[in-house]
């Protein structure tokens, strides 16, 4: 941990006055870590997810190495567009989480808050920001973003686009599941196929299209079936594992690299041991730093997470022949689109697939949908057969603390479920 | 509030449509005293209009309600609510983000789905000359005003804003600027496109932090009869704040931020902000007082939360006595007290002074003064008088932190104060040396010798408190905790001082100046020397008798 402490704070430290020197040092640490999940893979985990590992931080490091060819994203932008026309995205969530894994976090929430921005905001979006302001991240093509489910996105995207000063493109998605919300949504995404091709200079090519979302179907449905193959088998799991795979499940969808990543899961589901310990379905994002979440649930084979909604907010049921409409489809029949009952009730048939025995929570500091929802799900899951923690915390802020009251809550909810 | 009115909270809400229908339509707008109900079902996290808004609901004072999908919490809100199972009728109007043609289309058929689920709850009709009649002009204030911005100002919050301020005061947070009404509906067309039509005119608003392109919002203050700023955001609402962040670098304008929770409590606790802004706003009413009687000395007293303080000034304006004595149980009672001490240290009697301000927290509870005068505009001034050069005021208090920018003549030019929470004041730092079993004075002494550097990570008073036992606990040096804790404060303030513009010279004042170690820390954060004056703790008291001295 010390050597990730220093790191940081060099990084932090050259931020303030030489941001050119911070990035590079940012992008040789993670060339590092890129280097060191080849040569020292976390071996506890199945080689799929130390592959998916392995692909979160090559993609990390692509908008650092050739940020003119990345577009800033939020995590329920369809990417197969980005992917046609040469974009990388570069993503919030992602990037916000791997620059406070990389213990550089608390300068950028800092500096967005020095400039005005509100300190409620989820940090996700704040270390990204600030990461931004302070002149450590690169100057993007563009900015791609969708007002889907969480406000923050309306605010930030426009703020980057401004402070990196590049043309930006917003997907405006309604909140009710209906055919002419798809038409709505799909005139839209070709507009934004108009506007990548304005800004690259290449064009899209429908047939590439459509054979990348019968890709990402192909992907979508092999994680669906993973996941139902997994119900009575004992597949170990850190933190960082449901997390990557839930931004791999919307951002790379219709690369051969999650296509590939999805088919070794399910080679590999079927070779594992019989289940083992307490099974835990997540909802929402994970505080991969927390000590308290990692004791309990890292790597145990007393208790282990088996599912977290982030990897299955996208539905395989979209018709690949009709990209455009396929990809609006998954987005306004994305899981966390509209009501928070539909997403109560997605998390229970999800839970109940892996037969779960007891589900979290997760209320991430300022993500108010998440928080408006929580004694709705506790009812909900709860008259489902599933018992189910709300537990408050953060899912990037290392200094959110609160770890003794997490550790207390995880601890007796485990004992509890162990009874 | 009562259950015949049919409630909304958003200006993108269609009220001529409902009205249309033969409803009452009413903004909800009141602030509650406490979140009782609402935190039972939903989250304390949520912003505090929407915890508002579920208490007034939970409390059986709203029976019909009408919502927009304005942000997560507003959502969040509807899902409680419909599974509360408390309304007559509850409608969620899913409007879109854009007004581009598409946009006005589904939202024309959002308009109809409404219609239709309304008309048959009442078992009316559409109604078209109540609908023509429902469209009325929004009325604004006319001449030099200033303005309210940002997140929605409940009732109360904006009867006391209008009430400190020297100015009429125009309404344009969220819902309060709606406009729909400037335009009357077109003659001979059917319900469809008349519903076409009033589509357009709702999304075609000033638009609000929601909608995708917000450039239209540049009208609220290029208005050449707007004289100031008041911008408010509610804790836990983040829309606004995104604004602020671009208003505070370019508006040319006076500009004070304040965030409520949406509680008549915490409204209170602005008040000292609002008569500060105030102040700075018509700085000249303070010179045009009448003469007093006496011999020409001149008082201050600072009523704070921890120690009350005051100065004498002669008539040739030099401070005679300067004392501090703890605050006591009630603010009047300490202000005469400390008064009492200070004339018998200076030989004088109480009619030998012509003039008295007062200042600090406790300044409205003492009658005695000739007039109250906040904090900030005193210390400012005091600073100015110890030194000229001053351009940036760092007052560290017991209950907050104030950050207060000065022109060269001593006026506030800009200031902002620390949120409610004890994070980065003096209390903070008094609790601090409680856990760890020290006097200020040690911890001031000992923060200066360090060798670990140690970060306390949260500036929760609560969290850092565990944060500061376990390293007891892990027999970390008392130095370096202290340092921790030092750099968590500076960081707080330096942030503070950002926001504001801070620029050289600075001046610490207050009782937390005498924290060595603490200004140390906030020097090099800052990357600044800090000037400390012998008279730190007694600047804002100073600055008052500066203004009394004004009067004689």
């Amino acid at each position: 941990m010390q050597i990730y402490e220093t790191f940081g704070n060099y990084v932090d430290q050259w931020s303030r006055t030489d941001p050119q020197r911070a990035r590079w040092l940012l992008k040789t640490g993670w060339e590092v870590q890129d280097i060191r999940y080849r040569v020292l893979p976390q071996r506890e985990l199945m080689p799929a997810d130390r592959y998916l590992a392995r692909v979160m931080m090559d993609r990390m490091l692509q908008p650092l190495k050739r940020p003119e060819q990345s577009a800033v994203v939020s995590i329920f932008t369809p990417c197969e567009l980005l992917q046609e026309v040469g974009l990388s995205p570069y993503n919030v969530e992602g990037f916000s989480s791997y620059i406070s894994a990389s213990c550089a976090g608390q300068g950028c929430l800092q500096q967005a808050e020095n400039s005005g921005i509100s300190e409620t905001l989820c940090s996700y979006h704040k270390t990204f920001i600030g990461a931004a302001e302070r002149g450590l991240l690169p100057k993007p093509r563009c900015v791609v973003y969708t007002n889907l489910t969480c406000d923050a996105n309306l605010v930030t995207f426009r703020h980057l686009a401004q402070l990196f000063d590049v043309p930006s493109f917003a997907i405006d998605v309604p909140m009710q599941q209906n055919e002419e919300n798809v038409e709505y949504v799909a005139g839209q995404l070709r507009e934004m196929a108009a506007f990548l091709e304005k800004c690259t200079g290449t064009a899209v090519d429908e047939a590439r299209l459509k054979e990348r979302m019968r890709r990402s179907r192909r992907t979508l449905e092999n994680y669906e079936r993973f996941q139902e193959l997994r119900m009575d088998r004992y597949v170990p799991s850190d933190l960082v594992t449901p997390m990557f795979a839930g931004i791999a499940n919307q951002l790379f969808l219709g690369t051969k690299e999650q296509e590939a990543y999805t088919e070794m899961l399910l080679r590999e589901v079927r070779r594992a041991e019989p289940a083992a310990g307490k099974r835990i379905y997540w909802m929402h994002t994970i505080p991969f730093w927390s000590e308290a979440v990692k004791k309990e649930l890292s790597l145990q084979r007393s208790a282990q997470i088996v599912g977290c909604e982030m990897s299955e907010f996208c539905s395989s049921d979209f018709e690949p022949e009709h990209p455009y409409e396929a990809m609006a489809k998954r987005m306004v029949y994305n899981g966390i689109n509209g009501s928070v009952i539909r997403r109560i009730e997605r998390g229970i048939e999800s839970a109940k697939r892996v037969r779960a025995d007891g589900a979290v929570w997760f209320c991430h500091w300022g993500c108010k949908h998440t928080l408006g929802g929580a004694q709705l799900a506790k009812k909900r899951f709860e008259a489902a057969g599933i018992p189910l923690l709300i537990l408050d915390g953060d899912g990037c802020d290392q200094s959110h603390g609160g770890e003794g009251q997490t550790s207390t809550r995880l601890g007796a909810f485990l004992e509890m479920l162990q009874a | 509030m009562n259950g015949n009115k049919t409630y909304y909270v958003c200006k993108y809400t269609p009220v001529e449509l409902l009205a249309a229908f033969g409803a009452e339509c009413a903004n909800l707008n009141s602030m509650p005293r406490g979140f009782e109900l609402a935190d039972q079902i939903a989250h304390p996290n949520l912003c505090g209009f929407g915890k508002a808004l579920l208490q007034a609901v939970m409390e059986g004072r709203v029976r019909e309600l009408v919502l927009v999908n304005c942000c997560d919490t507003i959502r969040s809100v509807a899902d409680v609510l419909e599974d509360s199972g408390r309304l007559d009728f509850l409608y969620l109007v899913d409007a879109l983000h854009c007004d581009g043609v598409c946009s006005r289309e589904r939202m024309a058929a959002q308009l109809k789905g409404l219609a239709g689920a309304y008309g048959a709850y009442t078992g009316r009709s559409f109604d078209e000359t109540r609908f023509r009649a429902a469209f009325k002009a929004p009325e604004r204030v006319k001449g030099p005003h200033l303005s309210v911005m940002g997140a929605r100002m409940g009732t109360e919050l904006f009867e006391m804003v209008e009430n400190a301020m020297p100015l009429p005061v125009q309404n344009d947070s969220c819902v309060h600027n709606r406009s729909v009404g400037e335009m009357l509906p077109p003659e001979g067309l059917d319900f469809d496109a008349l519903m076409n039509w009033y589509a357009g005119e709702i999304l075609g608003q000033i638009p609000c932090m929601r909608m995708t392109d917000n450039t239209g919002r540049k009208r609220l203050y290029h208005d050449p009869d707007l004289k100031g700023i008041i911008y408010h955001t509610v804790k836990f609402c983040d829309f606004y704040s995104f604004e602020y962040a671009e208003l505070k670098d370019h508006a040319n304008l006076p500009l004070l931020k304040i965030e409520s929770d949406y509680t008549v409590q915490s409204s209170g606790q602005l008040l000292t902000r609002l008569e500060a802004f105030a102040e700075s706003l018509a700085p000249e009413e303070r010179k045009e007082r009448e003469k007093k009687m006496g011999k020409g000395y001149a008082a201050g007293i600072d009523s704070g939360s921890t120690s009350t303080d005051v100065v004498i000034l002669d008539p040739d304006g030099n401070v005679v006595t300067g004392i501090i004595l703890p605050t006591g149980a009630g603010a009047a009672l300490g202000a005469e007290r400390a008064l009492e001490e200070a004339l018998r240290q200076s030989g004088l009697k109480r009619d030998d002074i012509s003039a008295m301000v007062t200042t600090g927290y406790g300044r409205s509870a003492i009658h005695e003064g000739d007039k109250s005068i906040t904090e900030i505009t005193c210390h400012a001034r005091g600073a100015h008088y110890l030194d000229p050069s001053v351009r940036t005021v760092i007052d560290i208090g017991g209950q907050d932190s104030k950050v207060i920018r000065l022109d060269e003549n001593g006026a506030v030019a800009n200031f902002v104060m620390n949120d409610k929470c004890a994070a980065g004041t003096g209390r903070f730092l008094e609790m601090m040396a409680r856990t760890m079993e020290m006097s200020l004075e040690q911890m001031s002494e000992i923060g200066l010798s360090w060798r670990e550097d140690i970060t306390i990570s949260s500036m929760c008073t609560v969290f850092a408190e565990s944060e500061v036992v376990s390293l007891i606990a892990q027999n970390k040096p008392a130095g370096d905790i202290i340092h921790g804790l030092n750099k968590a404060v500076a960081s707080k303030t330096a942030s503070l001082a950002k926001r504001v513009g801070g620029e050289e010279t600075y001046m610490m004042t207050g009782g937390v100046s005498k924290n060595k170690g603490l200004v140390k820390t906030l020097e090099e954060t800052l990357g600044t020397k800090l000037a400390v004056s012998e008279m730190a703790q007694l600047c804002g008291a100073l600055g008052a008798a500066l203004f009394a001295a004004d009067m004689v």
